[in-house]
């Protein structure tokens, strides 16, 4: 009797600790977007002040305004949005048709288009930046949406990713549309993407988000301030509108609102964002 | 005529293959091999002429005090970056594993600065990194410690640029590692119940080992992404205060972008290829072999 109870309080004191160790680290890591949401709304005072204001005395609001009018940010965040878009679309084409050849078509060959995959898994992206510029130099694709779209229409990663779920596609139905007359295009088209459209979900999402995020690469192949994506936009508002940090209040704005789509989007598909960890951790085990 | 119909049959797969196959080509094949030509060569990217030079640009940077610098930092960014990440996460989803009221609050929480752009969260450290009135500092002097140059201190500017870093993957790693635990059998832990093991028994004999495909899975693609970080470097250091957060990898890029030494530059890339393809291969062999489920 007396055990039990004891065991009973010890389990609601571990309960109660377990809490309160996550509450305070959750919001400690949510901090710095409570911390940027706010300097954004500070007068210049405020925002010198020590020790720092938690919260505005009265909010100015008109700054998210100011900052938004200040650059092109509409035009970054569009440029970013249509160039992911595009890179969706393609990487979706060509994903689905290589993972198609690879798994449900016997050819000769097979194997090295399989270890060109592996091989491309394998090159880190970055540290032939250099050369890659050298190519789209040559294609005359620098500074051009084609440039930022063709350049990273293709993912090693998407392609493993729809690997895997065509792998769990079984052939008798595959090979039941080759009975039935259907031509490899109808039946990948109309069978094997419909049967995996989670996979394609989870490919649609990451993508968005990675090329949304996108800083290093486009910022080396455009210089045209208006073709910059909305990273390289908000870095150059940083350094030059910004002065380095004496506008504090504005910089803070805008990198609210450019992460604000991202937020949303997340909050939104968090199911989808979820179980990409499922699939991508057996894509990378494949 | 048999022939000839294989001969189609293998003509459709390729096409099948070309429109991912044309890029892969164009964007990174092709540049493999060519960054390997460009290393063996001089050359300041106006001029026409790529002038041979063997094993020169090699020789000089094994003789660069700098090349050797970086990778000082190079491993000290890997290691300070991913080694905390993981053991962070791993925590965090041991606490969270349970049928619990807010987890999924929690978990939110956590994970949302994986999601959100690296410039645009540079940024917001930079700010709270301010070394006048900014929080971080604020926040140590409220604990009775002296300020610090968070970013241009080059005894403190790694540190920074890694407090970044860690915490934008934490979440990423804490979510594998929840994906792994919920896949633990639950009667293994329920039989060591039944022979009197206490939590830490468990953890260390039963749930760990269990984990260690997601744990290494994760140690060699951290790894690689780590070998590969710009954007908070590039938006909060630029590899400064005196070279103290440059690595390999922004070595390469102020040679080849900043200072046009295309030779060198090409280099320090072939360096970080090698160490990515020994990691993915270290990784393959080792997934092979001794991990067992």
């Amino acid at each position: 009797m007396v055990t039990t109870k004891s065991t009973q309080l010890w389990e609601t004191a571990g309960k109660v600790l377990r809490h309160a160790a996550l509450l305070v680290i959750a919001l400690a890591m949510a901090f710095p977007f409570y911390w940027m949401a706010t300097s954004a709304l500070k007068t210049n005072d405020e925002i010198w002040s020590f020790p720092p204001v938690l919260w505005p005395a009265s909010p100015q609001w008109q700054q998210y305004a100011e900052a938004w009018m200040e650059a092109p940010f509409w035009r970054y965040m569009a440029n970013s949005t249509g160039v992911a878009l595009a890179i969706i679309i393609l990487q979706t084409i060509n994903s689905a048709m290589m993972a198609y050849a690879v798994t449900h078509m016997k050819f000769r060959l097979q194997r090295l288009f399989s270890g060109a995959i592996l091989l491309g898994f394998m090159i880190p992206a970055t540290a032939v930046y250099l050369p890659s510029y050298v190519v789209l130099s040559r294609l005359h694709l620098l500074d051009s949406y084609a440039g930022l779209i063709l350049s990273n229409g293709v993912s090693v990663f998407a392609i493993f990713l729809i690997r895997q779920a065509f792998l769990q596609v079984s052939y008798e139905l595959v090979e039941a549309g080759q009975i039935d007359g259907a031509s490899h295009f109808r039946i990948l088209w109309t069978i094997l993407v419909p049967l995996t459209r989670p996979s394609f979900a989870v490919l649609a999402l990451i993508t968005f988000i990675d090329q949304y995020n996108n800083y290093f690469w486009p910022s080396l192949i455009t210089k045209s301030p208006e073709l910059q994506l909305v990273s390289a936009g908000l870095r150059s508002f940083f350094v030059e509108g910004g002065a380095y940090g004496l506008k504090w209040p504005l910089i803070m704005a805008a990198s609210a609102f450019t992460i604000a789509p991202l937020l949303v989007l997340f909050l939104l598909m968090q199911k989808t964002i979820m179980n990409s960890f499922n699939l991508s951790a057996g894509a990378a085990k494949g | 005529m048999r022939r000839s119909a294989k001969l189609r049959k293998d003509a459709l797969a390729v096409t099948f293959t070309l429109p991912a196959m044309i890029p892969l080509t164009l964007f990174w094949f092709i540049p493999l091999g060519y960054i390997l030509y460009l290393s063996f060569t001089s050359w300041d990217f106006m001029s026409p002429e790529k002038v041979f030079v063997g094993l020169e640009n090699y020789r000089y940077l094994f003789d660069n005090p700098a090349f050797y610098e970086a990778i000082k930092v190079t491993f000290l960014f890997c290691a300070g970056s991913v080694l905390p990440s993981m053991a962070g996460g791993l925590v965090l989803a041991l606490l969270l594993n349970r049928p619990m009221r807010a987890a999924g609050l929690y978990r939110t929480l956590m994970f949302l600065p994986w999601v959100t752009p690296m410039v645009a969260v540079s940024i917001v450290w930079s700010w709270i990194f301010e070394p006048e009135v900014g929080l971080a500092n604020t926040v140590l002097q409220a604990f009775g410690a002296e300020a610090i140059g968070w970013l241009q201190d080059p005894k403190w500017a790694l540190a920074g640029v890694l407090i970044v870093t860690i915490w934008k993957s934490i979440g990423w790693a804490m979510v594998f590692y929840l994906v792994a635990l919920q896949n633990v059998p639950a009667e293994l832990l329920e039989a060591a119940d039944l022979d009197g093991a206490s939590g830490w028994d468990k953890l260390v004999r039963i749930t760990l080992p269990l984990l260690s495909p997601t744990t290494f899975f994760l140690f060699i693609v951290q790894t690689i992404g780590a070998l590969q970080a710009y954007d908070q470097i590039n938006v909060l250091t630029q590899g400064g205060p005196s070279g103290s957060t440059r690595t390999l990898l922004y070595m390469y890029y102020q040679s080849a972008f900043e200072s046009f030494n295309i030779g060198e530059a090409s280099s320090v890339a072939v360096v970080l290829v090698i160490s990515c393809l020994l990691l993915s291969l270290a990784s393959s062999f080792v997934s092979r072999r001794s991990i067992h489920y």
